[in-house]
């Protein structure tokens, strides 16, 4: 039983829709600026410029909650976009977070350490379950609804998850993905972990020095063929293999030789019964670490040997959305698939010394291209590659 | 069916490597507190220092069920509520009082959910799926229908289980946004699943989720609906463990199991240790039946079976 995308959605720095996200990523127009907030103008990072009440006003969100909730709920919608809900197609919906609701609580947490004045109504948007039961509350979606907490892997598991929940049998649509939003909690948190660059990220390059940060969701509409023939949506991609494993090595660092990584990529090959040789393009996890994108660079090559295809991390468009980000790609990674697209590492100078991979550095169009392998590796060593396929 | 090989569980309870938990089982009072193995035991002493509440609870009861079974976990997935909110206050606290340019990471290592999935593997050294679930009151109900899905792919040796920690800033929310007369408590458990019988005595039949769940009477009917499409019916119930005490009416022995637990959002993962040693107990009774209603506007049910005598 094959696994079929009938919708996406995406918000990010570069784009609020899938539209808009394609003629940024076509003009290779970054996302990343200086910040904006308080907390974030020290940094280079993918903001979205609407504050909270504007995405409300702007996208017509019929509920107040956190910036995680409502960027989740904006491409939710969209991925969604004309689906009909109806009794005969069980729905379900599956999203990735991080931090949930923390960019609101932690400023009502401040208030509380000042002088505990902190509205405590504001707490009830904290639990990341509850951002995904506002986001299916805003699609109308009453069934099966989860939230996969794995970092920066979480909007890629979602995915997996919902394709598991469709071949089982216990759901016949489901909306997967992820979000998160920026706050103050994960800034500080990854300038602890002293990994950010003060410049624009530069993913596999000799001279990186680390992550810019960055926000968005992104959601897909999973349906099995049989689904198709009631509701009549068109297929935009095949999902055609998934894997999730364990690094097992550092609580945040990734094994020197990408361990995990090559098991991910290797057993989502083996879930879509393809060789290594029938991948035409890998949107890399590529965070622009040292310590990341040194050990993924292992990996592909243990996979693909000598004949690595063609790779790019796109994080140098839209920063590190962490959770959202396995989302983001792939929507990317489908409108690749459909327009025949490689997308460009941004900011790429020179090759990293000890594994001299050389990553897509321009924008260019007409390529056939079948199968995209898409990697998430989120702290915590959780791992996990999908593969999109053309229809 | 997913026969339960072995089941820890560390609570205000003495549960921790008993034979029948219902041996000392007591309802609890707000004096009760967590009752906590000697983790050294599992953990090295310079780590042990660095690690919440929720990660010792997790990473011990993990490894006492890993060293129960034979083999090697081939999937690990872990719900968990509110997550690890000891350190996720810690670094808030930090973030707002620390001036200048280095803190502490540890805190905000340890703060995300998936530090208790990620720990575990790191400290058996398992390169498995792994996964972390988290969907408020239903939070090891998602966990447990993965690890069952994970069965039915094919896997061996399943690790389900669920962890949250209680904060006293809780208790700033007791009454308005948590309605309960519980106190807050911390627990873990976590079972070891098989598709093979191996030395287990119960199976979890069935786990479903319900969400947007309103009245009494759709609850009646999602539970008779849930046996039926498990081919019984609420008279062959000996037990249920319920969240609240709404449906008493439902089997003739009925337990309220956060009697037990007290508060913590992922507490149906210890009623599943306490249907498994029901039956052990209680060598007459066959079928028990989780309700978990804690929150009212969604419902997990989980049924559990002892195994059939082999002629």
């Amino acid at each position: 039983m094959r696994i079929y995308v009938t919708g996406y959605g995406v918000i990010s720095s570069i784009g609020e829709n899938v539209e808009e996200t394609l003629l940024a990523l076509k003009s290779e127009k970054t996302g990343i600026k200086q910040g904006r907030k308080p907390y974030t103008e020290r940094f280079k990072v993918g903001e979205i410029s609407w504050t909270n009440q504007e995405l409300i006003e702007r996208f017509g969100l019929t509920q107040n909650a956190s910036r995680t909730a409502l960027l989740g709920m904006i491409a939710a919608k969209e991925a969604f976009g004309e689906h009909e809900l109806s009794s005969e197609v069980r729905t379900g919906l599956i999203s990735g977070t991080s931090v949930g609701g923390m960019d609101v609580s932690e400023i009502a947490y401040k208030d509380y350490l000042k002088d505990e004045s902190d509205d405590l109504n504001v707490y009830k948007n904290h639990s990341s379950g509850t951002t995904s039961e506002q986001i299916a509350q805003e699609l109308g979606i009453r069934g099966y609804v989860n939230t996969i907490s794995t970092a920066c892997s979480s909007a890629a598991n979602s995915i997996m998850l919902g394709a598991r929940m469709l071949l089982s049998g216990q759901l016949d649509r489901v909306v997967v993905g992820g979000t998160d939003g920026l706050s103050q909690f994960t800034i500080a948190g990854f300038r602890s972990l002293m990994i950010f660059d003060e410049e624009w990220c530069r993913p596999f390059d000799e001279t990186r020095k680390g992550i810019n940060l960055g926000e968005g969701a992104a959601f897909l509409v999973l349906e099995t063929e049989e689904t198709m023939r009631k509701t009549g949506k068109k297929p935009l991609a095949v999902l055609s293999g998934w894997a999730n494993a364990s690094d097992a090595y550092h609580q945040t660092a990734s094994s020197p030789e990408g361990y995990g990584a090559t098991l991910a990529m290797k057993s989502a090959l083996k879930v879509a019964r393809l060789n290594p040789a029938d991948i035409d393009y890998i949107n890399a996890h590529g965070t622009a670490t040292p310590n990341n994108d040194l050990s993924e660079s292992h990996g592909i090559k243990t996979v693909f040997g000598s004949s690595v295809p063609p790779f790019s991390s796109t994080k140098s468009y839209t920063g590190h959305t962490l959770a959202a980000s396995g989302g983001i790609e792939a929507v990317f990674a489908i409108l690749a698939l459909n327009k025949g697209i490689l997308l460009p590492n941004l900011n790429f100078g020179q090759a990293i010394e000890e594994t001299g991979l050389i990553p897509v550095k321009n924008y260019s169009e007409g390529h056939e291209i079948k199968h995209i392998l898409s990697n998430s590796f989120g702290f915590g060593g959780n791992n996990s590659s999908i593969i999109l396929s053309a229809v | 069916m997913y026969f339960i090989q072995h089941i820890e569980s560390i609570t205000h309870q003495n549960s921790f490597q008993k034979e029948n938990i219902w041996d000392e089982l007591k309802p609890l009072t707000a004096e009760n507190q967590l009752i906590s193995p000697d983790y050294k035991n599992y953990i090295p002493v310079a780590a042990l220092r660095r690690l919440s509440t929720i990660l010792r609870m997790g990473i011990t009861a993990s490894k006492a069920c890993q060293e129960k079974v034979p083999n090697e976990f081939d999937s690990i997935s872990v719900g968990t509520a509110l997550g690890c909110l000891t350190d996720t206050e810690k670094f808030l606290v930090t973030i707002n009082t620390v001036s200048g340019d280095v803190l502490s990471p540890t805190a905000f290592i340890q703060s995300t959910h998936n530090t208790i999935s990620g720990q575990i593997s790191l400290d058996l050294k398992n390169h498995a799926y792994n996964m972390t679930h988290t969907q408020n009151a239903l939070s090891f109900e998602v966990a447990l229908k993965d690890g069952l899905l994970c069965i039915d792919e094919g896997k061996k040796s399943v690790l389900v289980g669920a962890a949250d920690e209680a904060i006293p800033f809780l208790e700033r929310l007791r009454g308005s946004l948590i309605l309960t007369h519980l106190p807050f408590t911390s627990g873990a458990t976590f079972a070891v699943l098989s598709g093979e019988k191996g030395n287990s005595i119960a199976f979890v039949q069935a786990c479903e989720v319900y969400f947007s769940t309103k009245s009494q009477e759709t609850l009646v009917t999602l539970i008779n609906q849930f046996l039926d499409a498990n081919n019984c019916s609420s008279g062959d119930l000996d037990l249920i463990l319920e969240a609240r005490s709404d449906f008493r009416f439902l089997a003739k022995n009925h337990i309220s199991f956060t009697d037990y637990t007290g508060f913590y959002q992922s507490a149906s993962a210890f009623a599943l240790h306490m249907a498994n040693d029901w039956l052990i107990g209680n060598a007459d009774d066959k079928r028990i039946l989780i309700v978990n209603n804690l929150e009212s506007n969604k419902l997990g049910l989980t049924l559990i079976n002892r195994n059939e005598v082999e002629a």
